[in-house]
């Protein structure tokens, strides 16, 4: 690899210990139709040994390209610009590929964000642990086996043994990350990256991960770097912090310091975007409380026994299927924002495709002095004054459609306004969500992430309905984005006096918006209260737990 | 995959061939015109063709024809005689099959070897000459119908007295091997060129996808060599689609191998089938039916076991 470097003065200290990772003045681009574009801008970066140090920016800032570069895995149209990446001294820019191989997973190793799609579905744990202490260390299969169940019973997994012989699928979601994190560590290498470690887990068991990460990084004192998004949680697990924005560090230091006192505009304006839960920003709710929707002992048994099996096997008929949600009790107010929160598979979602009208239900459903009994009841009236906002933009409008077509059609299907002002009106809608009135003319795949939530949420808000469901409409946008987005409801509340059912896994977020919180475990209700009480000591254990498993950003604290 | 699993998709195999024993039944008796009138030809008195449909039993109710059929098959496993040929059904058509399947074992063991390594080396190479190559070449097997490929073949390898091989007929294996080898070049060739496509194409598709997963990344980020990453991480995964192709290619393969067995006069069950049908020799043609039918319906099962061994997330499904 031909490199040009740039001349590097050696740390004073080097001659006792070598960093982990020196990073200097390292540039890359990647080759377009539309010729170079830049990844990475003269980058600089040191992990002490045995030192994390925290990497945070949004989508698009180069994070990951840093992870591809260090570990010497990039696409073929990279082409690196200068600079120096050393690990432990050694320029491994000059390395070849067969030297790197011998390093990837011996002296560096990587852990992934989503366990489920970085381990091989079609290959038993024990193999996928053992093949790389086979590779690197040279031990038999019977040593290695012995070893990898040693590896994973440091990473907290309770019967190791029985581990090593399944397959992927046959493990939860935290098994999983906690066997890639068994064979990031199982030879003991110099440096770990940690590539969003917990963002594909669940609140309850990122907590654990990162409880994990923290005992074995004392345990071991290897050097680490740890890339995320997610600032609160960064600022709870790492020595140092560098904020990287387009390619450029805008900023570096110990982690108190910089969440603190954070210099650059950027830092601060990504602090400023993370939401703090003692930080409120709603609407002031209605003084005299006026229920809108009232679900009544509401459950979804998704898998229900069909006739046929009812008739022949009736004794089975209680127990095939499972509830996605049963025995449901809730009231939404008029012009309140009601927060839904709970884990993957809680039920929460089952909760809006029900108040959606999308799914079957049992129970009744009181909307407006109204009772349906059944999905089948709920009429077209009902489908107009509960407007429904999807988590991903991009699978929600029609790629096909302009933004105008998308929007106009509520107001056409409804007719909301006469067919000559609709174009009228699609403006006046964009502009309420702070779009520009051209953008009529455009389609769904020339906007951003924000923007294309943005329209999904104009669209729901075209049919002026009473009640809008957002299912986790956030989640998919970055912070200063998802900041932006959750103020522009607030916004259209206050101007329209809709009411808003906000389902979110995000506990800090919740508590900057909510009126009140109903938090779901495995398909029941266990919880339900008013915002200002979410700490008080009457709450549900589960309520407890989650709480305190979501960090809380240092800035927050201070 | 239980054991639960596997009988109800044998029940469904025999529903399925019971099915088509109606259909085949149903067919050959709306077909216009008499079997009797056919056999003993168009001047024949209507003595000699009353005489023959009570032999034939042609005078019964459908009901007892059928019953009568079915009973022989199960009971007995006798399919009726040869109308035209006073043989056996089943000694005609055994014969045949057993031809038929060495042509068609052949091939598809020939392919399944050869498309394999082929797609896999595409999805390596993708973008490459390599790749395009490969591309180019399975589109025209694919592209080309069987009795251009046959004659392709026939004008360039078996040309009297200078080709290599022989241009059609057939030596049983137990009696010439090496005259067996020669004389099934040319036929499982031209078959197996159309489905080479298939697979490989499908192998490509896949291993493409399988290359650029997360699995295969983290893979490589262990540091594990090349080969284990392309023979243990990617391949396997690769496979199962192609599997389920090639069981699907099995009921094209039946197709492939009449015309391809005319063109090579090799004398299996395409060939029976043409005689059957162009003398209207019924109690054949209903017997190599059933027998294809039932052919397609075990190799899908086949299919769905392999590909349960492949991956162990369909096991328990």
């Amino acid at each position: 690899m031909t490199v040009s470097l740039a001349p590097v003065a050696t740390d004073a200290n080097s001659s006792t210990e070598k960093p982990a990772l020196v990073i200097r003045n390292y540039s890359l681009s990647y080759r377009t139709d539309n010729g170079l574009v830049s990844a990475l801008k003269n980058i600089d970066l040191t992990i002490g040994k045995g030192q994390t140090v925290g990497l945070v920016g949004e989508s698009g800032s180069g994070k990951s390209s840093m992870a591809w570069s260090v570990m010497r895995y990039l696409p073929p149209n990279a082409v690196e610009t200068g600079g120096a990446i050393r690990l432990a001294g050694e320029e491994m820019l000059d390395f070849s590929p067969r030297q790197m191989a011998d390093i990837r997973g011996s002296r560096m190793s990587m852990v992934f964000q989503d366990p489920s799609t970085s381990l091989n579905p079609t290959i038993r744990i024990g193999e996928q642990i053992a093949e790389v202490l086979m590779r690197h260390r040279g031990l038999t299969k019977i040593e290695a086996y012995a070893y990898a169940e040693a590896a994973l019973a440091r990473t907290g997994i309770t019967r190791p043994k029985e581990m090593l012989g399944r397959y992927p699928h046959e493990a939860s979601g935290g098994e999983k990350q906690r066997v890639v994190i068994a064979t990031a560590f199982a030879c003991e290498p110099e440096l770990i990256i940690f590539d969003e470690p917990t963002t594909a887990l669940d609140i309850l068991t990122a907590r654990q991960i990162l409880d994990l990460f923290n005992q074995l990084r004392e345990e071991t004192n290897v050097s680490a770097l740890y890339i995320s998004h997610d600032l609160g949680l960064v600022s709870r697990v790492v020595d140092e912090v560098s904020v990287i924005h387009k390619g450029v560090i805008v900023e570096s230091g110990p982690v108190q310091d910089v969440f603190r006192r954070p210099k650059a505009d950027y830092t601060r304006q990504l602090i400023g975007a993370v939401p703090n839960p003692d930080r409120w920003i709603g609407v002031d709710a209605p003084a005299v409380p006026e229920t809108l929707v009232k679900l009544d002992d509401v459950g979804v048994r998704y898998g229900a026994p069909t006739k046929l099996q009812k008739l022949f096997w009736p004794k089975d008929s209680e127990t095939t299927g499972f509830w996605g949600a049963k025995g449901v009790n809730i009231d939404i107010r008029k012009g309140e924002l009601l927060g839904v929160v709970g884990e993957s598979g809680s039920g929460k979602s089952t909760i809006a495709k029900v108040l959606a009208g999308l799914q079957d239900f049992e129970g009744r459903l009181e909307f407006a002095g109204k009772t349906f009994a059944n999905r089948k009841d709920i009429d077209r009236a009902y489908r107009r004054r509960v407007q429904l906002v999807f988590q991903h933009p991009d699978a929600s409008l029609n790629p096909r459609q302009r933004i105008g077509t998308i929007i106009g059609r509520p107001l056409k299907l409804y007719g909301v306004v006469p067919a000559d002002k609709v174009a009228a009106r699609v403006a006046e809608l964009l502009e309420m969500v702070r779009l520009p009135a051209d953008y009529a003319k455009r389609y769904p795949h020339q906007l951003s992430g924000g923007e294309k939530q943005r329209v999904a949420i104009a669209r729901a808000f075209a049919a002026e309905p009473d009640l809008v469901i957002c299912d986790e409409v956030t989640a998919a946008l970055d912070v200063s984005v998802q900041a932006a987005v959750a103020e522009l409801l607030v916004k259209l509340q206050k101007d329209t006096g809709t009411a808003c059912v906000f389902i979110t896994h995000d506990l800090n977020l919740i508590r900057q918006l909510a009126h009140r919180i109903a938090v779901m475990h495995h398909g029941k209700l266990v919880d339900f209260f008013d915002r200002p009480d979410a700490r008080s000591d009457d709450r549900d254990a589960y309520t407890k737990a989650l709480l305190d498993a979501v960090p809380v950003p240092e800035a927050a604290i201070a | 995959m239980s054991w639960g699993y596997l009988i109800r998709r044998l029940l469904a195999i025999i529903l399925v061939l019971v099915i088509v024993t109606f259909a085949v039944f149903a067919i050959t008796a709306i077909l216009p015109g008499n079997a009797a009138i056919m056999i003993l030809g168009e001047y024949a008195t209507p003595d000699a063709v009353a005489a023959l449909q009570k032999q034939l039993h042609l005078d019964q109710p459908w009901y007892m024809q059928y019953y009568s059929w079915v009973s022989g098959i199960l009971l007995h496993g006798d399919f009726g005689m040869s109308l035209r040929l006073s043989l056996p059904v089943t000694q005609v058509v055994g014969e045949a099959f057993l031809n038929s399947a060495l042509l068609a074992v052949t091939a598809l063991v020939a392919v399944t070897i050869i498309a394999i390594p082929l797609g896999a080396l595409a999805a390596l190479k993708r973008g490459t000459a390599v790749d395009l190559i490969i591309g180019l070449f399975s589109y025209l097997g694919t592209a080309l119908p069987e009795f251009v490929t046959a004659t392709l073949l026939l004008v360039f390898l078996a040309a009297p007295n200078t080709g290599p091989f022989p241009a059609g007929g057939f030596v049983a294996p137990w009696e010439d091997l090496g005259g067996f080898a020669s004389h099934i070049v040319l036929p499982a060739v031209t078959l197996g060129l159309i489905l080479l496509a298939h697979v490989s194409r499908q192998v490509r598709s896949e291993m493409s996808e399988v290359l650029s997963s997360d699995y295969v990344r983290a893979a490589r980020l262990k540091g594990l060599s090349e080969r284990r990453v392309i023979r243990r991480h990617a391949l396997p995964n690769s496979l199962a689609p192609a599997v389920a192709v090639i069981s699907l290619d099995i009921g094209y393969l039946l197709g492939g191998i009449i015309v391809v067995e005319e063109i090579f006069a090799w004398p299996g069950l395409g060939r029976v089938l043409m005689y059957a049908l162009e003398n209207r020799d019924l109690p054949v043609i209903q017997a190599v039916t059933l027998l294809l039918a039932g052919i397609y319906a075990v190799s899908n099962l086949v299919s769905d076991i392999v590909i349960a061994l492949l991956d162990p997330r369909v096991r328990y499904a």
